[in-house]
């Protein structure tokens, strides 16, 4: 059995760059399909309990990860929001030199100007604001104390949350649903205004004929197959499995950049014993930064969880690993991401992507460097003990690629835009090169790590790319909650 | 203690992992497959990881650390519910 729909438009995924689409092109007077392959998660159901959330809002429970040296943990979101539904809700428009390195090296004509009322549509819509040091609660004022002790640049993080109370859990799912996530903010936006949202969908193949896209293929999780006719499709799978789409539904790719180029933003993140009670939990767990090093491609940033988290994430075994347990309510952690030059590539085997991904010297220096500086930070900040993701007797300067526990967070690149055909997956209106009607929208068209996280960057494009399509220019967005200006990352 | 979330994290892996886990948890949780895997550290802290993964998932013992995942869903739910958000 089958079944067909007909839209405009068909947008597969509905994280941070399809349901942005989706819900801009449904208000605009387009007829919308959005085919999702997660399910549609009921805020009812977060435990707040770290194993089962990771089963249950994560693609492969979380353990989705790079073949190279070092292996990279690579958590995906699953489900209506994508990863937005699972991350820290970190929001960091464009760096200003990354645009400008945009258009020398791959001709892409965005900057500033061009991007702003698509930032300010994105925040206005996500609540962000700055998280108040009250809301961020003694993990970061422990990271803060370090900071103005060594004087070292800082700030709270600008976040999408409305009216959250620091449960602590948001990579666990929100349970108050004060993450401002694509799922709750832009996919009832675009439902309200007529969209038909699928999840269960697994999209097959792209339709192409005579060089224009017709609609995609796909199965249902009951069994049945899905058939939609659009004369529009945009792909937002993500970073991973968008190029894998591409491959699969024979798309000419003339620039052999398909599945390459992949930045990452590997990152880790050390634990450190303070004198008094930080329960690191309390409060939002990424709410400071300290972008002192951001110029070297350093960037830290907050992380925290629950005990089962921290046990997890603790670089100690055996009796160690119990004792640092033992004092959890007294543990700090806090997070160092690398704004990478490394660059790797996705292909898929037996219809899985398989990620290679190798750590290079430059990438490196700058976790070397970063790990001797963030257990600077702690001790600053008056640590008893500092816990380094490095194997016992390893010191940062002499930590090999090998020795170092990496997650990363930040998939850019692999259908990575450039306006020439030659040097690009897809083009400066994120479309692909050579087939009408067929765009990406999601982190696959940023062509390099940005050094920040990237979610309000694919939503902006993403909201440039509806106004396009629909002909028409992107609205001012009314003032934001929050007027302070965004941080200079340099 | 509480597997129920451990056992579907593990089954959520893509399979080698899943079988890799698995067969580090089995060798952890017997003492001379924990004298072998303290001979590769790498190992030995994977296994350690997920172990602790799931015995501080426990809710007595997350409790006695000062985390209680009930009174945070109940929290969450309480707020939803007053304030009619999703």
């Amino acid at each position: 059995m089958s079944e067909r729909l007909e839209a405009d438009v068909c947008v597969v995924g509905a994280g941070a760059g399809g349901a942005v689409v989706a819900a801009e092109l449904a208000e605009g007077g387009a007829r919308v399909v959005v085919l999702d392959q997660g399910p549609r998660h009921d805020p009812d159901d977060f435990s707040a309990r770290p194993p089962e959330m990771l089963a249950r809002l994560y693609r492969d429970g979380g353990q989705t990860a790079t073949l190279g040296t070092p292996p990279i943990v690579l958590p995906l979101g699953s489900g209506l929001g994508g990863t937005t539904l699972v991350n820290s809700g970190t929001c960091f428009r464009t760096p200003p030199h990354v645009l400008e390195r945009w258009a020398g090296e791959y001709g892409l004509e965005l900057d500033e100007q061009t991007l702003r009322p698509c930032f300010e549509r994105v925040e206005s819509a996500l609540s962000v604001a700055e998280v108040s040091p009250e809301l961020a609660g003694a993990n970061a004022a422990v990271a803060r104390r370090g900071a103005e002790q060594l004087g070292w640049s800082h700030g709270y993080l600008r976040r999408n949350a409305r009216g959250c109370v620091g449960s602590g859990v948001c990579v666990f799912g929100c349970p108050t649903s004060a993450k401002q996530h694509t799922g709750i903010t832009y996919v009832p936006r675009a439902e309200a205004a007529g969209a038909r949202i699928v999840t269960g969908a697994e999209v097959r193949e792209l339709r192409v004929e005579a060089g224009r896209a017709r609609g995609v293929g796909a199965r249902l999780s009951d069994g049945r197959r899905l058939e939609v006719s659009a004369p529009s499709v945009v792909v937002a799978c993500g970073t991973i499995h968008t190029p894998l789409l591409l491959e699969r539904s024979a798309i000419d790719d003339r620039s052999g950049q398909r599945g390459r180029n992949l930045a990452l933003h590997p990152a880790t993140a050390a634990f450190a014993l303070m004198d008094d009670v930080v329960d690191m939990a309390r409060g939002v767990p990424q709410s400071f930064y300290v972008d002192e090093f951001a110029a070297d491609g350093i960037m830290f940033e907050g992380v925290a969880g629950p005990p089962a988290y921290a046990a997890m994430s603790l670089p100690l075994t055996g009796d160690a690993h119990a004792r640092a347990m033992a004092g959890y309510r007294r543990l700090a952690q806090f997070g160092l991401m690398v704004s990478d030059s490394s660059r790797g590539r996705v292909h898929a085997v037996a219809g899985r992507p398989v990620i290679r991904y190798d750590l290079c010297a430059d990438d490196l220096a700058k976790f070397r460097a970063g790990l001797a500086r963030l257990r600077e930070l702690f001790l600053a900040a008056g640590a008893r003990e500092v816990y380094l993701p490095l194997p016992a007797g390893v010191s940062p300067a002499r930590a090999r690629a090998r020795d170092l526990t990496l997650m990363a967070f930040h998939p850019l690149g692999t259908a990575r835009a450039d306006a020439r055909s030659s040097h690009g997956v897809t083009d400066g209106e994120l479309g692909v090169h050579g087939v009408a009607g067929l765009h990406v929208a999601d982190g696959s068209v940023v062509p390099g790590a940005l050094g920040v996280n990237p979610q309000l960057t694919i939503m902006a494009l993403a909201t440039r790319l509806a106004f396009r399509l629909l002909g028409a220019p992107v609205p001012r967005a009314a003032a934001s909650s929050d007027s302070k200006p965004e941080p200079a990352i340099h | 203690m509480n597997g129920g979330g451990l056992e579907r994290f593990l089954d959520a892996a893509p399979w080698p992992q899943r079988a890799a886990l698995r067969l580090l948890l089995a060798l952890a949780r017997r003492p001379r497959g924990a004298a072998l895997l303290a001979r590769v550290p790498l190992a030995e802290r994977a296994a350690c990881s997920t172990l602790g993964l799931g015995r501080y998932d426990d809710p007595a013992v997350a409790r006695a650390l000062g985390w209680d995942a009930a009174a945070v869903v109940a929290r969450g739910r309480a707020l939803r519910r007053a304030e009619g958000r999703p």
